[in-house]
């Protein structure tokens, strides 16, 4: 117990830590956190005003200002997604900085779960801020809850599955310990997320099939669902399937996580590092 | 400057036949080499230490030094709990190192020369902030301790300035501060002074020794920098290709080079060099050619002949220029590498 208050203490500051070094450099602030994930959802609405010309027409039972709230949503529940550029810890792992930590009387991991406290911490604000100047200056086009319920269940969604994401990324920057190509491998999964997650078509309009197999994904369960949820699409008792789906994957990649950086360790003998 | 303390007869360190060995596979070349190495890959097990027999008492100031791929590193990081030995043991504290719990750990810091730990966009008073959270130490304490630390080395003023914006010098001094924030027992310092200035170099040993002396810290340096070795450890211990060739007192090597003196000769151009058949005439001296060049030469001569054997270089040579030195310790440390080949063992 008194380890867990510990790791709690520490994770606390760590976070204050993690918020001070991202907001140091304030032109990467900008670019990589306050504006991370909006090109694209901009990109598809012209793709969509594009396929949708007809003022009736519809895609998948999206007419073109659903497809509009569902983007702005996915898009601002991508932002709470941790991703990929969040951990340097394969940069860490490549060039030896790893190592003076694993001296330390700390479990690394606190460490690291202090970057996703931050990214959720930064984003949250960020979303915040975004939201409110949505409804003030576009109220016809920003999507609205369908009860205060269905936003709860969205974000809980999004929170699980942004854990999620975090303990992938922190698989793949740990193979750093045995492969040299982690940021190929990440810019695929982030393809793949992307594409699994519905960030830019939503995946109920995906063929059946596809669809079918995705709902047994966590990517799916971030975004999509919870968008549909946000928007009464989908019914709320989705929720605790949901949570279901996220707490299995949750329970596996934490057994990779810990199996992957055990093994790693093993394996940190680089000379000079 | 060394003027360390008492050593205690505490064993604080040991290693007993150590060994750690990696398996790799031999990468092969040209398209058959490709193929082959994704279908039958050569593996061969390469050796980074081999029975490394160390003890390390409390109190100690231990220079470990070597060639690169010595095994310095390898050695640490088998000591530190970092990565485990193949064979024989490693403890620290009286506990296998590679089972060091958080208290053993609380009680041991490492820096490392090339490897900033603190943050490059913050000042290192957060970065600190942050070690004084892990280890943990009451704010109070940690306060009187970063002020302390930084004055005696010069860093007050600069603790709120981001690193980035510091020299190399003084980044490491603020390693130097945040390693020795929770008082630890035993410091791992691996080329804490390369790239340094002159002047931080002498701050950054003085500091060093300091500790060691008032506060009995245990230190192990591994630097390629003889003078930080010269001026700081009182036990060498030197590796070549994962063994050791050398663990004694550096007193004991000392001896040897106050003995002798380095005479670099520089020779007039196109004047005649050296020739091999000169050298039987530096035996009656006991002098050594160290290095030959077209027109410099490097001898080795004990301080009783220089004065005869002088005249005899002035005889012999056409002299532009000519320096006498204390026999520098690297040439010695070469003396023992040529000496002992690489399957010789520590010295007793």
């Amino acid at each position: 117990m008194s380890s867990l208050l510990r790791d709690l203490r520490l994770l606390g500051i760590a976070f204050v830590y993690e918020l001070r070094k991202v907001t140091a450099w304030r032109a990467g602030f900008v670019v990589r956190e306050l504006m991370r994930s909006m090109w694209r959802p901009l990109v598809m609405i012209f793709v969509y005003r594009a396929m949708l010309l007809e003022p009736d027409a519809r895609l998948g039972g999206y007419d073109f200002p659903g497809l509009v709230g569902y983007l702005i949503l996915a898009a601002s529940f991508e932002k709470l997604l941790f991703h990929q550029r969040g951990l340097d810890l394969a940069d860490q792992i490549f060039q030896g900085y790893v190592t003076k930590y694993l001296t330390m009387p700390v479990r690394f991991f606190v460490l690291a779960l202090a970057r996703f406290v931050q990214h959720i911490a930064v984003q949250g604000f960020v979303l915040a801020v975004l939201w409110i100047l949505g409804w003030l200056l576009l109220p016809q086009w920003w999507p609205q809850p369908h009860s205060a319920a269905a936003a709860l269940s969205a974000l809980t969604l999004v929170l699980l599955g942004s854990y999620c994401a975090f303990l992938v990324c922190f698989v793949v920057n740990v193979l750093a310990f045995w492969l040299d190509v982690i940021w190929t491998l990440s810019a695929m999964a982030s393809f793949v997320f992307s594409f699994a997650a519905g960030v830019l078509v939503p995946v109920s309009i995906m063929p059946e099939w596809l669809a079918g197999t995705l709902r047994w994904m966590f990517p799916y369960w971030a975004v999509s669902a919870p968008v549909e949820l946000f928007l009464g699409r989908l019914d709320p008792s989705a929720l605790s399937h949901g949570v279901a789906v996220l707490l299995a994957w949750i329970v596996a990649l934490e057994l990779v996580r810990e199996l992957a950086w055990r093994r790693g360790l093993g394996r940190h003998v680089g000379a000079g590092v | 400057m060394r003027d360390n303390g008492r050593v205690s007869d505490e064993v604080l360190i040991e290693m007993r036949a150590a060994c750690k060995r990696f398996r790799t596979w031999k990468r092969k070349e040209g398209v058959r080499g490709f193929f082959a190495n994704f279908l039958a890959r050569e593996w061969q097990t390469v050796s980074a230490l081999e029975g490394i027999d160390l003890t390390i008492r409390r109190g100690e100031f231990v220079g470990l030094i070597g060639a690169n791929g010595a095994g310095k590193t390898t050695l640490l990081k088998c000591v530190s709990g970092i990565t485990p030995v193949s064979a024989g043991s490693a403890s620290m504290f009286g506990c296998d190192s590679f089972e060091l719990r958080d208290e053993h750990k609380r009680r041991l810091s490492m820096v490392m020369g090339q490897r900033s730990q603190l943050w490059w966009d913050l000042p290192a008073i957060d970065s600190f902030r942050l070690l004084r959270e892990i280890y943990p130490v009451p704010r109070e304490v940690f306060e009187r301790r970063v002020a302390e630390s930084a004055e005696r080395l010069g860093v007050a003023d600069k603790l709120q300035r981001q690193l980035r914006n510091l020299s190399l010098g003084e980044r490491m001094k603020m390693e130097i501060v945040g390693a020795f924030l929770h008082e630890p027992d035993v410091v791992f310092l691996d080329e804490p002074t390369i790239g340094l200035d002159l002047v931080s170099r002498e701050t950054i040993r003085r500091h060093l020794v300091e500790l060691n002396r008032s506060r009995g810290v245990t230190i192990v340096l591994t630097s390629h920098d003889m003078e930080d070795i010269e001026e700081t450890c009182r036990r060498l211990v030197i590796l070549r290709q994962g063994r050791m060739l050398f663990d004694g007192a550096l007193v004991d090597l000392m001896a040897r080079v106050y003995d002798r003196r380095a005479i670099e000769v520089h020779l007039e151009p196109h004047s005649a060099g050296w020739e091999e058949a000169l050298a039987p005439l530096l035996e009656p001296f006991s002098a050594k050619l160290e290095r030959s060049a077209p027109l410099s030469l490097l001898f080795s001569v004990p301080a009783s002949a220089v004065q005869r054997f002088v005249p005899f270089l002035f005889e012999r040579f056409a002299i532009r220029d000519l320096a006498i030195e204390r026999h520098p310790l690297d040439m010695l440390i070469r003396q023992i590498f040529q000496e002992r080949g690489p399957g010789a063992g520590a010295a007793p």
